[in-house]
């Protein structure tokens, strides 16, 4: 059945149940198709590969909570102020009450890593929406609307172009103190606004050029209507693989600035590093490497994962290296 | 003799000239972007306090209030005189030009960023070019796993092993000093100096080898060995006249230290090229004209690096100069690592100390830099792509259809 076409058997139900039930028949039918698109991902392993990484994490993420509330005692594995008093001296390496060890302050270096998945899922997530929103609504505006808007709009596009996200966060955004939210949304704003409105608008500009755009537009299609039914669809796969890119490098850029900053209320994985690396300096060398690996090993699958995903995505969603 | 208007492409100078004003405009709404940013952020109040603090204590019939300041449209206005003018404002922490402090930065961090995006370039093509040619499955998948590793690698975390085990623990090359204070105690040498001695040496050397191998063109049997022993003698005879002068072992103390920076750099950014060049490279093996240079009886390195590699490079070319700026902020980080005295370093004690002013102009800078890297990006297209052209041109003349 196509897209947009009513079930039949709810076409003549009136009323409240009517309506509920042709929504919610939609909805799945789009879940479906969904499904089967994404199923394309498990055909190439390093897809296969970034899936179960990015799995684990959220996992990871989700189980903090859980473990605080039920396993773990507060006291002893706080993140910020957990002391584990029967060891004798701290740093203390892996054993089976702290599976990774514990740091110079005696916190549990597992508890660390897993609270502070929340901040690079939070940065991630939003930076990929935003991102993706704002170069649609310019990408598009700009491809459909040619002439003045186009122009306007894509030397807004010029000027973000030269300021790319890494040099914004890194410069302003370690003056200013910022959640990961806050990081998310900067990211987001100046990815969109620059690079990736540019993409969004020449692959605009490649679809508006197919016939079934002027098919519908013939048949009195409205605009909205025409970009929500016949360009959103086919830009979807750019902007997917781009989101993920987002997640990598604001993720990564993420770390960066909590590394690069003093004194931070956001805690992640480049704050870990960095507490680490203020003490090897005061002399605790041997004893410290098992802090230090695991939030930078963390970084490295986090960013390479949602990578890995991009890149296989990449290769599915284009034609040329999908024929092979 | 040709006319030179009748060898440049109709259309061509007129796309330049839209290119070069598009590149102003934005230029332009770049900086008010800047400014309006910069502006945005909270302005250092303790300095506001000691001043009025002091003039409390002065005695309060000498009180006078804080001038108040200009409006922000003289501000910029001001401001945007200067940038066109060369002159950048005043360090509010320093107390010094700012055009000055870059300048004595600048070549530091060229010669740890040049090289390092250079050689991190080449060897990414290097290194995709053969992975895609072996058509083993094994090998790409370990390829791209391992590239992606390596561009996903916290580059603070790698510099700091770096730092740690090959730097200190190993001791096989100094980290942390630019240079050996001993050694440069006696000689009445700057640093700079020297570093653009290194940079005339290279410039220098690469003309004449340029120059070389254009003169041996012609020598078709030859060539390939006249290369080499050129070359050879080339890089001989560039290093010769340090040998004798009190530049030599200073030089050499300089590149000593930067070696593990420069490791550093390249081991984070070579990943990247690497799976473009692969995914690039196993799209350009597809084409008709490499069974044509198979069949033509070359040798397989050649169809490999004279007809696949050079068409596959063109859109890694592009990807690298778009992500230069990342690549020039991973360095920056690196230098404030090493503690390589360079724009890295003025940039984060800036931001550490609130000095706007060095915030603008750096970023500024920057900006600039992007945008010629841009420039250069798509005359480089230009040149090489002609389908570029023809989209430009407003009215192409096919011959024989009209």
């Amino acid at each position: 059945m196509q897209e947009g076409m009513i079930d039949p058997r709810y076409r003549y139900e009136l009323g409240w149940r009517g309506f509920f039930l042709m929504h919610l028949h939609r909805f799945l039918q789009r879940l479906r198709r969904w499904g089967g698109q994404s199923r394309l991902i498990l055909q190439s392993p390093i897809g296969i590969i970034g899936l179960v990484i990015i799995i684990f994490f959220i996992l990871l993420g989700l189980a903090h909570p859980l473990l605080m509330s039920t396993v773990w005692d507060r006291a002893t594995y706080d993140p910020f102020i957990g002391f584990d008093a029967t060891i004798e001296s701290h740093p203390s390496m892996p054993s089976r009450t702290h599976l990774l060890g514990t740091d110079y302050q005696g916190r549990d270096v597992l508890s660390q890593l897993a609270f502070a998945t929340r901040t690079s899922f939070a940065v991630g997530i939003a930076a990929a929406l935003i991102g993706s929103i704002v170069a649609t609504f310019v990408g598009i505006a700009a491809a459909y609307y040619e002439g003045m808007v186009d122009t306007v709009l894509m030397t807004i596009a010029d000027a973000f172009l030269l300021l790319p996200p890494p040099v914004v966060l890194l410069t302003v955004g370690l003056i200013i103190e910022l959640n990961g939210l806050q990081v998310g949304l900067i990211y987001g704003i100046f990815a969109g606004l620059g690079s990736l409105a540019i993409m969004v608008k020449s692959q605009t500009l490649a679809i508006k050029t197919k016939q079934y755009i002027e098919a519908g537009r013939i048949a009195g299609g409205k605009t909205w209507r025409i970009i929500r039914v016949h360009i959103l669809p086919n830009l979807l796969p750019l902007l997917v693989v781009n989101m993920m890119f987002i997640v990598t490098g604001s993720v990564m850029i993420e770390a960066l600035m909590s590394y690069a900053s003093m004194g931070l209320t956001r805690f992640s994985w480049g704050y870990m590093i960095l507490l680490v690396q203020d003490t090897f300096r005061e002399g605790k060398l041997s004893l410290q490497w098992h802090v230090l690996i695991p939030p930078a090993i963390a970084i490295m699958l986090f960013c390479g994962a949602f990578y890995l995903v991009g890149h296989a995505l990449d290769e599915l969603v284009n034609p040329r290296l999908r024929q092979k | 003799m040709p006319n030179l208007s009748s060898r440049i492409p109709q259309g061509t100078l007129r796309f330049i000239g839209r290119r070069l004003l598009r590149a102003l405009v934005s230029l332009i709404l770049f900086q008010v972007i800047l400014f309006s940013l910069i502006q945005a952020l909270p302005q250092d109040l303790v300095e506001l306090e000691i001043a009025v603090g002091s003039q409390f204590e002065a005695g309060m019939e000498e009180f006078q209030a804080p001038e108040p300041e200009e409006p922000l449209r003289k501000q910029f206005a001001s401001w945007m005189r200067g940038f066109y003018g060369g002159d950048l404002g005043e360090s509010k922490e320093l107390k010094e030009p700012i055009g000055d402090i870059l300048a004595s930065r600048l070549p530091r961090s060229l010669l740890l960023l040049l090289p390092g995006t250079v050689a991190g370039f080449l060897f990414g093509i290097w290194l995709g070019k053969r992975v895609a040619w072996q058509k083993r499955s094994w090998l790409e998948f370990a390829a791209t796993l391992g590239g992606t590793a390596f561009y996903t690698t916290f580059p603070p975390w790698l510099a700091f092993v770096m730092f740690q085990v090959i730097g200190l623990s190993l001791g096989w090359f100094p980290v942390g000093k630019t240079i050996d204070p001993v050694k440069w105690f006696r000689e009445d040498i700057t640093i700079n100096e020297v570093i653009l001695k290194i940079f005339l040496t290279i410039g220098v050397a690469g003309l004449v080898y340029l120059l070389f191998t254009w003169l041996t063109r012609n020598q078709v049997r030859l060539r390939s060995r006249l290369q080499t022993i050129g070359g050879v003698g080339i890089i001989i005879l560039a290093i010769l006249p340090w040998i004798p002068s009190a530049y030599g072992p200073l030089a050499i103390d300089l590149l000593h230290h930067l070696v593990i920076p420069l490791m550093t750099l390249i081991l984070l950014t070579f990943g990247e090229t690497m799976l473009i060049m692969r995914a690039t490279m196993v799209e350009a093996m597809e084409a008709d004209y490499v069974p044509t240079a198979r069949a033509k009886g070359l040798r397989d390195s050649q169809v490999r690096d004279r007809h696949v590699a050079r068409v596959a490079i063109l859109p890694v070319l592009a990807r690298f100069i778009l992500h230069l700026p990342i690549v020039i902020i991973g360095s920056f980080i690196l230098e404030r690592i090493f503690s390589w005295e360079g724009m890295g370093k003025i940039l984060f004690d800036a931001v550490k100390v609130n000095d706007l002013p060095i915030l603008m102009a750096v970023l500024s800078v920057l900006g600039v830099t992007i945008l010629l890297s841009h420039i250069l990006l798509d005359l480089l297209n230009l040149w090489l792509d002609p389908r570029q052209r023809v989209s430009e041109v407003a009215e192409v003349v096919i011959p024989g259809e009209r």
